[in-house]
């Protein structure tokens, strides 16, 4: 039994990657204007099918295809901002909810209406490939996400960092009041940022179209996954995003294999509910919150 | 105007059936089944004022409920109803819990987010009792030996049952109780401060609106007739939601606008897949935008008597 325990590790942290994308997409988003986006999930499989529109519906390579998905997503998140959740910021918190709530849908309903319930698989852009290190696989798969994520984190690292842009942020992050007071435009901030999120859910869309399935409802999984691996890295923060998604891959390999099979399914219903009962700050604290 | 010529409402509904076709008359008695489903929905998030998400938990634990009891046990239609409203109710104290323990916002909507889902996943999984993923068939309804085996007679079972779940929230929202559920919406610390005990009154919400919602669940289980647990996802969530912000949050009125048009309107469309979505999708963003207190703001510009005096915004 326990000689399964590096491999289920591997590509437990494999699916994990992926969460921690989807739950940093989403965290980026609640950071800059504490609105959760419940339509977040939706966008992450809108940019799957584009991506699947733009590399098979008009034959572009499959680099120029993702690059075009984000930017279309960031299009889309940037104007879900700055129309229809700018003019009622003020308003409560259920309208801000419902409003994120309606795009998904609204999204969603775009795909259903183009492609019906059928599911469709993309093909991959590399070969699939197995590697043995001694008892464990690893296949091609498991290397392109972990890869492509640590890729991504390092980059948003040094953006965050060291970059005058991540100084914007940063300081938008620690007091939204103190940055306009300092000359920085924060609606404008605020619909980069919502751009900025959308555009990381289509990354995490892109990578989830590789190994699962599309249809429209992808969505509807993707944000409970999502809200699961940020409350248990500790909602709003950066670094706990990732590490909540990539302990939450695990977690729920290894209670599949060793528990019940039926944890595959129900490991992230569970772990916002036990979470949030027992911990609501999650396993990091609010004092990650402000730095990666 | 009296109010009390709102009770003309259902006596004019009475001969209606004898003008519709069975599929419009299949149509209204769709739209009744939501009305106690918008009920119990805008009593949490409309007048007692929390992010709870779990509203189709209920509506699912209703329509099973009644739909086991019938298969498994052989119980006829009208007593399960009691059945499914309890349950309803039990499951609405549960998801009250994480409320009374601070959690609050968006927080408090994941929670029930996932607590609803896992209760989607409870019925795909237990087979035996639920048919899984495939569904079950739901026997034909009887009232006290009477077979409700047409629409048009399940359409006056269901006006009764409308009327009684209106009238007695109605009278809850209009009694002490909802004035506590309005003053814990408006301020909760000052409520309790004023010596209303916040946490009793959350349960009795929560519980009240998940009763209302599992009646509304056993009128669902045989108005279609077959339960499948792919009716209680983020997308029936949606069509509820849509529901009290179209209508109006908050207004009693606003959830018998709400289930209504949002019954009503998907037939025109109903070829298309994945229309309604988007049709539903634009109008919450609309009326959002435009009309934030929903229809039943317009009704109530033009006459007083449809003012709702249960909502603060």
């Amino acid at each position: 039994m326990l000689t399964l325990l590096p491999q289920l590790v591997v590509s437990g942290t494999s699916t994990g990657m992926l969460y921690a994308l989807i739950a940093l997409s989403m965290t980026v988003v609640y950071r800059a204007t504490t609105v959760v986006n419940f339509g977040h999930g939706d966008m992450v499989a809108a940019g799957a099918y584009a991506v699947f529109v733009f590399s098979l519906g008009f034959g572009l390579p499959f680099l120029i295809a993702m690059l075009l998905a984000i930017a279309v997503l960031f299009v889309a998140g940037f104007a879900t901002q700055h129309f229809l959740l700018q003019p009622i910021v003020a308003g409560p918190h259920l309208s801000l909810a419902m409003m994120a709530l309606a795009v998904g849908y609204t999204l969603r309903g775009m795909l259903r209406l183009e492609w019906g319930n059928e599911t469709m698989n993309p093909s991959r852009p590399y070969p699939q490939d197995v590697y043995m290190f001694g008892t464990v696989v690893v296949t091609t798969d498991d290397v392109v996400i972990c890869g492509f994520v640590l890729v991504l984190l390092a980059a948003l690292f040094v953006l965050l960092q060291v970059t005058p842009l991540g100084k914007v942020i940063q300081a938008t992050f620690q007091s939204q009041r103190g940055a306009a007071l300092v000359g920085i435009n924060v609606p404008l901030f605020h619909a980069l940022m919502w751009g900025g999120g959308a555009a990381l859910g289509a990354l995490g869309g892109v990578m989830l179209s590789m190994i699962t399935p599309l249809t429209p409802d992808l969505g509807q999984w993707t944000l409970v996954q999502g809200f699961a691996a940020m409350t248990l890295g500790g909602f709003g923060s950066l670094g706990g995003a990732v590490a909540g998604g990539i302990l939450l891959g695990i977690t729920e390999k290894l209670l599949g294999f060793y528990v019940n099979t039926v944890f595959i399914e129900i490991t992230g219903y569970l772990v916002p509910i036990i979470v949030l009962m027992l911990r609501p700050q999650g396993l990091f604290g609010r004092r990650m919150t402000v730095r990666v | 105007m009296d109010r009390r010529l709102f009770w003309l409402v259902p006596l004019a509904l009475l001969p209606v059936p004898l003008w519709l076709n069975p599929y419009q008359q299949y149509v209204l008695n769709t739209a009744l089944v939501y009305i106690p489903v918008g009920i119990g929905f805008n009593l949490v998030v409309g007048n007692l004022g929390l992010l709870a998400f779990s509203n189709v938990a209920y509506f699912g634990l209703g329509a099973y409920t009644s739909g086991v009891l019938m298969a498994q046990l052989g119980m006829p239609w009208w007593m399960t109803i009691i059945p499914a409203a309890s349950v309803g109710g039990l499951a609405g104290s549960i998801a009250s819990i994480p409320a009374l323990r601070g959690v609050r916002l968006f927080y408090l909507a994941i929670m029930t987010l996932a607590f609803g889902e896992l209760m989607r996943w409870t019925y795909i999984r237990w087979e035996a009792l639920t048919g899984g993923s495939m569904g079950m068939a739901v026997p034909t309804a009887d009232l006290l030996g009477w077979p409700l085996d047409s629409d048009r007679r399940k359409f006056y079972v269901f006006l009764a049952l409308v009327v009684l779940t209106l009238t007695l929230t109605d009278r809850l929202m209009r009694s002490r109780f909802g004035r506590a559920f309005l003053a814990i919406k408006d301020n909760e610390i000052s409520a309790a401060a004023m010596g209303v005990a916040t946490d009793r009154y959350i349960v009795l919400a929560f519980a009240w609106g998940g009763a209302v919602v599992g009646i509304g669940g056993a009128m669902f289980a045989i108005s279609v007739g077959h339960l499948s647990p792919v009716s209680f996802d983020l997308t029936e969530l949606i069509r509820q939601f849509a529901i009290i912000m179209v209508g109006g949050l908050g207004s009693l009125i606003g959830a018998i606008i709400g289930a209504a048009i949002i019954t009503v309107a998907p037939q025109v469309f109903i070829s298309f897949p994945g229309f309604d979505e988007l049709v539903f999708g634009i109008l919450i963003v609309l009326v959002i935008l435009f009309l934030p207190r929903g229809l039943s703001s317009l009704l109530a510009r033009v006459h007083p008597a449809f003012t709702d005096r249960f909502y603060r915004g």
